[in-house]
């Protein structure tokens, strides 16, 4: 009669390798994570710091209103948001900055956008991730297309692909050969201004 | 002693930078290869990420390679590989933010690179430590260079320059209507795309071939 082996044994005899390097790996990899994770938290808050600072150069101090809230952008959309307070030396709350994100060209394009204290005009945008193409989209981030939005009424606005750029009001002139693009973050602003008003309104952020 | 069929050091660390070059002869790692080379600066970190998991999976492999089952050895190279992707996803993710958000989903991405699981199956699950780090050493290095030179070429053709810094003067954004000539380079864009990638790959490989064809 053969002999009959144990299945556990078996299974033990023949997957012991692999259950102590996925033992060893993960030990290794829970090591690094609890090491390096601080820094890239840190990494994280830095950039937004950054961003902010960029967008209302007077800032001293950042301070988080509304963390990661979720927000209905459409009837099949939605989307979270964090909104930050600007301070200046004084402790004066000198504008608000929230993060926005939406579909690009060729992957997301993830924005932060400034608005002033009464949330009346906009005070720019600054790009926190965008893959778009080198030299087409990723114009995005230049000033001829950036600044047209410093001081545009923060309301929906609405993109032309001729006009004069340097007039700020609600027409923004699109980036010529990147017209996905500049759509893409048009339709960011368009998709979060009115949802981000009512969310700041909700939580007395605004008179 | 050593056996007598075993690889020796220097032609395994030269076969990676040449003849068995991972891109410009065997054709692996294609796709970070056209993906990630429109900058030299973006070329040599996915190169030396793929570089570093090489070599940890190959020692690793070779350490492991006579305990290793025949039908769990797949399972056991990409869970090796898996690991070491993770580590260098980490490491950019914490030290290098801003590249690590430009490469974005290539570095954990280099889990499925050819490379790593063709050299762990052909030469480190049958090798000593020693020549399985020499292995990784050269075609780690010989994918780094081949992906910086693909880099270089793209980034001067579509911006005119090398590591973000111009070296070839830049042209006046309105020279054409002073109805002269050029005053500076003119940018190749097309160079910064997709296309930019197939066709400098493509001229590469031919050149390559065309030594190699003479050299023969």
């Amino acid at each position: 009669m053969p002999h009959k082996t144990n299945p556990l044994v078996l299974f033990i005899k023949e997957s012991w390798l692999l259950l102590v390097s996925a033992f060893i790996f993960g030990l290794l990899l829970a090591g690094i994570n609890a090491a390096w994770s601080p820094k890239v938290a840190a990494n994280k808050e830095l950039k937004i710091q950054d961003a902010i600072v960029a967008l209302i150069p007077a800032t001293a101090n950042t301070q988080i209103a509304v963390d990661n809230q979720p927000i209905k952008l459409s009837d099949k959309d939605s989307a979270k948001t964090s909104i930050f307070k600007a301070l200046d030396k004084n402790n004066k709350l000198i504008g608000f900055a929230f993060t926005a994100s939406g579909a690009g060209y060729a992957d997301r394009i993830d924005l932060m956008i400034a608005v002033d204290p009464d949330f009346k005009k906009f005070l720019g945008y600054k790009v926190i991730f965008s893959n778009e193409t080198a030299g087409f989209g990723s114009k995005i981030k230049k000033p001829f297309y950036r600044d047209q939005y410093i001081g545009a009424p923060a309301k929906k606005l609405t993109l032309k692909k001729l006009g004069n750029a340097k007039k700020i009001d609600d027409e923004i002139i699109a980036i010529s050969g990147a017209t996905i693009s500049s759509t893409a973050v048009i339709d960011i602003f368009n998709k979060y201004v009115d949802k981000v008003k009512e969310l700041m309104t909700q939580k007395g952020l605004l008179q | 002693m050593a056996n007598s069929d075993s690889p020796k050091a220097l032609p395994t660390l030269l076969a990676g930078l040449w003849k068995e070059n991972p891109v410009l002869a065997l054709l692996l790692g294609m796709c970070p290869t056209l993906a990630v080379t429109s900058d030299v600066k973006s070329a040599l970190t996915m190169g030396l990420s793929t570089a570093f998991v090489l070599l940890c999976s190959n020692i690793v492999v070779s350490l492991m390679r006579n305990l290793l089952k025949p039908h769990l050895r797949i399972l056991m190279f990409t869970l090796t590989i898996a690991t070491f992707v993770t580590i260098a996803d980490l490491y950019l993710k914490a030290f290098l933010p801003a590249m690590s958000d430009k490469l974005g989903p290539y570095i954990p991405l280099i889990i499925v690179n050819c490379i790593i699981i063709c050299r762990a199956e052909a030469c480190a699950s049958k090798n000593g430590l020693f020549i399985s780090i020499i292995d990784a050493i050269g075609m780690g290095f010989g994918f780094t260079i081949t992906l910086c030179m693909l880099g270089a070429i793209r980034e001067i053709l579509s911006t005119g320059a090398v590591f973000g810094k111009q070296i070839l003067p830049a042209i006046s954004e309105n020279w054409y209507l002073t109805g002269g000539m050029p005053d500076g380079f003119i940018p190749m864009f097309a160079f910064a795309l997709p296309v930019g990638a197939f066709v400098t790959l493509g001229l590469i490989l031919g050149l390559v071939n065309m030594i190699n064809k003479k050299t023969a």
